[in-house]
């Protein structure tokens, strides 16, 4: 993310290495300490809350760690090698909780990446009320998960929803079981992070479709280019930097689904729809097997790491 | 100056797209285009997908004017009818659910903590982006780096970190954690290097120290970044759920998220609680969209852009 | 333990005596064995005794966490109301919470010292409380009130026992209980509640001659792995054993349990998928005709207006069974460590119990004898079931247990009662999974 092009002027030294001139500058004339003074309380929260804890997770990792109980034996890899042992308990409980949300991302990426863009490329023209309207597109983002999941647990209600009413009225099913049964649920949690995050996605997708120069399009309409060629050789093009964070940051979003599913489906039916992060809140502040649950998130880490490495190249190599 | 990101070449920025998309909205018309009738037929389309997009939070608020009885009731109706603020009495009312209380816990602990992000973002931003000193760049690092790690790893750790400093239960647990913001420092940091370094040395050889300097100069011309920055910790405090719901234990502490998940598991099929109860934690927000929308979304923009 | 230090001057704990003897007196007067209890205290007056029975010290205010957020709420309010009333030097401050929330916050709330000082929880949360070091024993409530094993069945009694120190006092048992439509049986021609597997299945095949085509929904969450417990019971299997090191949920007697409620839907007497708590909003709305339920929502129909019956579960296999559990009332680690808070937790929970006769109320069966036999039930919807009462099964005291049904048996069962896995298979699954699980708790919690 830290070195896609940037496409605002302002922005050429987003590597992190300013431009010779101003190193040189004469700000440097200040006190050995003052750097670290301003840096102080800043460094002190990331050091206690952000870089002692990737340490001390990896530590309770390697215990049966349950802190309401004076004993916390150490186990080694044992919590790791139970996540991989098919016939342990966290085992089975951890690989349907990423398999739960495996089906989510694979499903809601895809939405999220494909539906915004439609509302931004429509946004993107110019006629009056066109602000309105993107107002009331990213409106559902500005609230948060509770309310957005409270409200549509109403709405998806098998017997007294929104949702099968309007269903039975236009002739189709208007008894699903939107929140206790898949493939419903799914369906289900899928439409709402997209109704509820569509807008983000549309606003930095509209960002981005502000960007490329007109010129382009003006040039590829004398080469004759129909509207459909205009968006394969210039829209997407000239959204690709914005294209590869968007992709990243709704990966990453999908992939910590957690309050639709606690609130709406409850995990349920069984546990299918209980996501990994749902899971490892559940094993470590629930039941308090801290150990377990530390070591289920630094897998999840791993992938998600991972993930982040081969969506990077993917972008990284369709540049070249 | 064209070249400085400032409101003013914000504003720029948006006449730009504005433009280009005016531009382009006039060469299709020119392309033979579309009659009146098409046009109005496209209105009406957009105009319809709008409402219904929009349509459950309407009824969200709809429901929460309803009585118990009608917020259950099949057909759903539009209109309240009586109109009754009784959930809202309710919920105002009952100790176990005291959703002021929870509205004020929220309040406080999102103005704190958007007043801990954007301080302590700013102050190491601008060492990052103005100041030459050893370990600079694995400062820079270390914090960029971060900007990857996913914070579900955080979740266990922290929970017993703040356990051990003796912050469960209170607010402090959900201002300050959370706080350590990479992409506020990140964020920050783009903007001070935006900012022509002219001001500053003018500033220095008046007399004024680092600490002054940043002050009177560079803040005031931050104002904008610095909204921005306010209002996204802001909201991103206020919704915050999967934290709160386990370092708050008793009812008078909660959040308002936290709060509506034991509002709902209270009231399982009280909708018209819960639609109070959802409206409430919504309306700060909602305020704040529609008064300081165009920072919002440029924010939100922004940090697309430059992510 | 701080109780033991605190020893009372030699004239406050003869008041205390007397004041507990008046006190019994005068509330149990109804009750055929309040002169029995007495009489017990009398004869305990030579032993040390730590409880004292009355509070004498400065004012304090007890943090109270209890979990009765439905139809029991407003009779435990009263209660508190009531002692509170009695009591100048001490407040209790309830705080209600729905009990998934009250057990997960629990432990971490009594660590922070931000937790209660006396609640009341579930029979089968006792051990890992205990094992946690959140609770305290309270024997010596026990003793200084003189309950014992007699005034209690011995399957609530024993339970609450944890490596031989008591946790908790119980204030009532409550089990699962079936619930029908009298209307529905009155049309289906049917004129007693079915006691057993023939008489039930020819209730429900009248009931569907008579057009309620699916008169007994069957769930596949809550409640459903109670009425797994109180089937397989019913058909001699030991779902856990007893020291806790092993569940044995795919015995062949408990996989017929199982079997048995995943008929219930193949032969189309109920839906194949029940959505959370909608076969009991279906059968207060009248769609259904029998549900299993517990007694506790015996306020809620009764406020619903349906003309419902209550009777004990049918016996479907070999002997009477009936899952069950009982709330207890427990003290803090965290008013332990405060010799005033400990004192008045005692008396708190002392009085609580001698007056449970106002509990029945609420639905629940009063876990003591005595007060049974008070005459509390004899109005009481719930009676017919007080009198089944030692069939009441509870979980065995084995700390995590509580987890293990959540994580290993709960899922298990939904699959199968789905049908989204054979029984046999389900099961076999789960117990493997909670048999390590029950292993591993068994040393962490130092079993």
């Amino acid at each position: 993310m830290a070195t896609s092009t940037a496409p605002l002027a302002a922005t050429d030294e987003v590597a992190g290495t300013p431009a010779p001139g101003h190193s040189a500058r004469g700000l440097a004339t200040h006190g050995k300490a003052t750097p670290w003074l301003f840096l102080a309380p800043y460094l002190v929260l990331f050091f206690v809350f952000v870089i002692a804890p990737i340490i001390f997770g990896f530590y309770i990792s390697l215990h049966r760690y349950d802190y309401t109980l004076p004993g916390k034996p150490f186990v080694g890899l044992d919590n790791y090698a139970d996540l991989f042992d098919s016939a342990s308990i966290s085992s089975g409980i951890f690989w349907d909780s990423m398999q739960a949300t495996g089906i989510f991302t694979v499903l809601s990426v895809p939405l999220l990446l494909v539906v915004p863009l439609l509302v931004a490329l429509v946004m993107n023209r110019s006629f009056p009320g066109r602000n309105a309207l993107r107002a009331v597109y990213f409106a559902p983002y500005v609230l948060g998960v509770a309310v957005v999941a409270v409200l549509w647990r109403y709405l998806l209600d098998a017997n007294i929803g929104l949702v099968n009413y309007y269903l039975g009225l236009v002739g189709l099913p208007d008894d699903i079981s939107w929140t206790t049964s898949v493939p419903a649920a799914w369906v289900a949690l899928v439409g709402v992070t997209v109704w509820w995050t569509l807008g983000f996605n549309a606003v930095i997708y509209l960002a981005g479709l502000q960007d490329i120069a007109g010129e382009l399009y003006e040039a590829a309409r004398m080469d004759g280019a129909n509207s459909w060629q205009q968006f394969v050789h210039v829209t997407l093009p000239g959204l690709k930097p914005v294209l590869s964070f968007v992709t990243m940051v709704t990966i990453i979003g999908s992939v910590n689904m957690f309050g639709q599913s606690y609130l709406i489906t409850g995990g349920a039916p069984g546990r299918e729809t209980r996501t990994a992060i749902y899971q490892i809140a559940e094993t470590g502040l629930t039941n308090y097997q801290m150990g377990d649950a530390a070591a289920m998130s630094y897998v999840l880490t791993v992938f998600l790491m991972a993930l982040s490495v081969i969506i990077f190249r993917l972008f990284r190599d369709k540049d070249a | 100056m064209a070249a400085v990101e400032t409101p003013s070449s914000q504003q720029a920025d948006r006449g730009r797209g504005a433009s280009d998309a005016a531009h382009r909205g006039t060469t299709v018309k020119a392309d033979g285009g579309p009659s009146r009738g098409r046009i109005v037929l496209r209105y009406a389309l957009l105009i319809l997908l709008a409402l219904v997009y929009i349509s459950p939070l309407v009824f969200m608020v709809v429901t929460s004017f309803k009585t118990r009885g009608e917020a259950s009731a099949i057909p759903p109706s539009w209109i309240p009818n009586p109109f009754t603020t009784q959930a809202y009495e309710t919920i105002f009312g009952a100790a176990g659910t005291p959703v002021l209380r929870w509205f004020g816990n929220s309040m406080l602990a999102a103005l704190a903590h958007a007043a801990l992000v954007v301080s302590t973002s700013a102050l190491a931003a601008y060492a990052l982006a103005r100041m030459e000193f050893r370990g600079r760049k694995i400062v820079f690092g270390a914090i960029v780096a971060t900007l990857f790690v996913p914070p579900v790893i955080l979740i266990i750790p922290n929970y017993l970190i703040v356990a051990e400093l003796g912050w469960l239960n209170t607010l402090v647990a959900v201002i300050v954690p959370t706080a350590a913001s990479a992409f506020g420092v990140f964020f920050m940091r783009q903007f001070f290097l935006g900012i022509p370094v002219e001001l500053e040395e003018a500033a220095r050889l008046d007399g004024a120290n680092q600490w002054e300097t940043f002050v009177k100069v560079v803040l005031p011309l931050s104002k904008a970044a610095l909204a921005t920055l306010a209002l996204l910790s802001f909201l991103t405090n206020w919704n915050d759920f999967l934290w709160p719901i386990y370092v708050l234990f008793s009812p008078e502490m909660q959040t308002l998220p936290a709060g509506l998940s034991t509002l709902q598991s209270a009231n399982a099929v009280r909708y018209d609680l819960l639609m109070a109860g959802a409206v409430v934690a919504s309306v700060p927000v909602l305020l704040l969209f529609v008064f300081l929308q165009r920072y919002l979304i440029e924010g939100v923009a922004r940090s697309g852009l430059k992510g | 333990m701080s109780l033991t230090s605190v020893i009372a001057p030699t004239a406050r704990r003869r008041r205390g005596r007397l004041g507990l003897v008046a006190l019994a007196a005068t509330t149990l007067a109804v009750s055929s064995c309040g002169g029995g209890v007495s009489a017990e205290e009398a004869a305990q007056g030579g032993e040390e005794a730590e409880f004292s029975g009355e509070y004498t010290g400065p004012d304090v205010e007890l943090a109270y966490w209890n979990g009765f957020t439905g139809g029991d709420g407003p009779f435990m309010q009263k209660m508190v109301d009531e002692f509170n009333a009695e009591h100048d030097n001490i407040k209790v401050t309830p705080n209600t919470i729905q009990w998934g929330d009250f057990y997960q916050r629990l432990p971490a709330a009594v660590n922070a010292g931000e937790g209660p000082d006396v609640g009341a929880m579930h029979l089968d949360q006792l051990a890992t409380n205990a094992a946690r070091s959140v609770i305290v024993p309270v024997d010596n409530v026990a003793e200084g009130l003189g309950l014992t094993e007699d005034d209690f069945t011995k399957e609530v009694w024993d339970a609450g026992i944890y490596k031989d120190k008591r946790y908790g006092i119980p204030l009532d048992v409550h089990s699962l209980a079936m619930y029908y439509n009298k209307d529905h049986f009155e049309a289906a021609g049917i004129t007693e509640a079915p006691t057993d597997e023939a008489s039930f299945m020819d209730a429900l095949e009248k009931l569907q001659a008579a057009g309620f085509e699916q008169p007994f929904w069957m769930p596949n969450l809550w409640p459903s792995h109670l009425m797994y417990l109180s089937l397989a019971w019913q058909n001699g299997a030991e779902v856990y054993a007893e020291d806790g090191s092993s569940a044995s949920f795919d015995s062949p007697e408990a996989v017929e349990a199982l079997e048995w409620q995943r008929s219930i839907i193949d032969q189309g007497y109920s839906p194949a998928e029940v959505a959370i708590d909608s076969q009991y909003a279906a059968f207060k709305a009248g769609e259904t005709s029998i549900t299993w339920d517990g007694i506790w929502q015996i306020n809620d129909l009764k406020e619903s207006g349906l003309n419902y019956g209550i009777a004990p579960i049918p016996t479907i296999f070999g002997e009477d069974a009936v899952w069950a559990n009982s709330h207890n009332f427990f003290i803090t680690k965290q008013a332990s460590q405060d010799e005033n808070k400990a004192q008045a937790a005692q008396v708190f929970i002392g009085w609580m119990s001698e007056h449970s006769e106002e509990w029945a109320g609420s639905g629940m069966i009063p876990a003591r004898q005595s007060v049974r036999d008070s005459g509390v039930l004899d109005d009481a919807p719930q009676g017919v079931i007080a009198e089944q009462i030692d069939s009441m099964r509870f979980l065995p005291p084995v700390p995590g247990v509580g987890g293990v049904q959540a994580e290993a048996l709960e899922p298990a069962l939904s699959n199968a009662v789905l049908g989204r896995a054979e029984p046999q298979q389900a099961m076999s699954d789960a117990a493997q999974q909670a048999t390590k699980l029950m292993e591993e708790n068994l040393e962490s919690f130092g079993g």
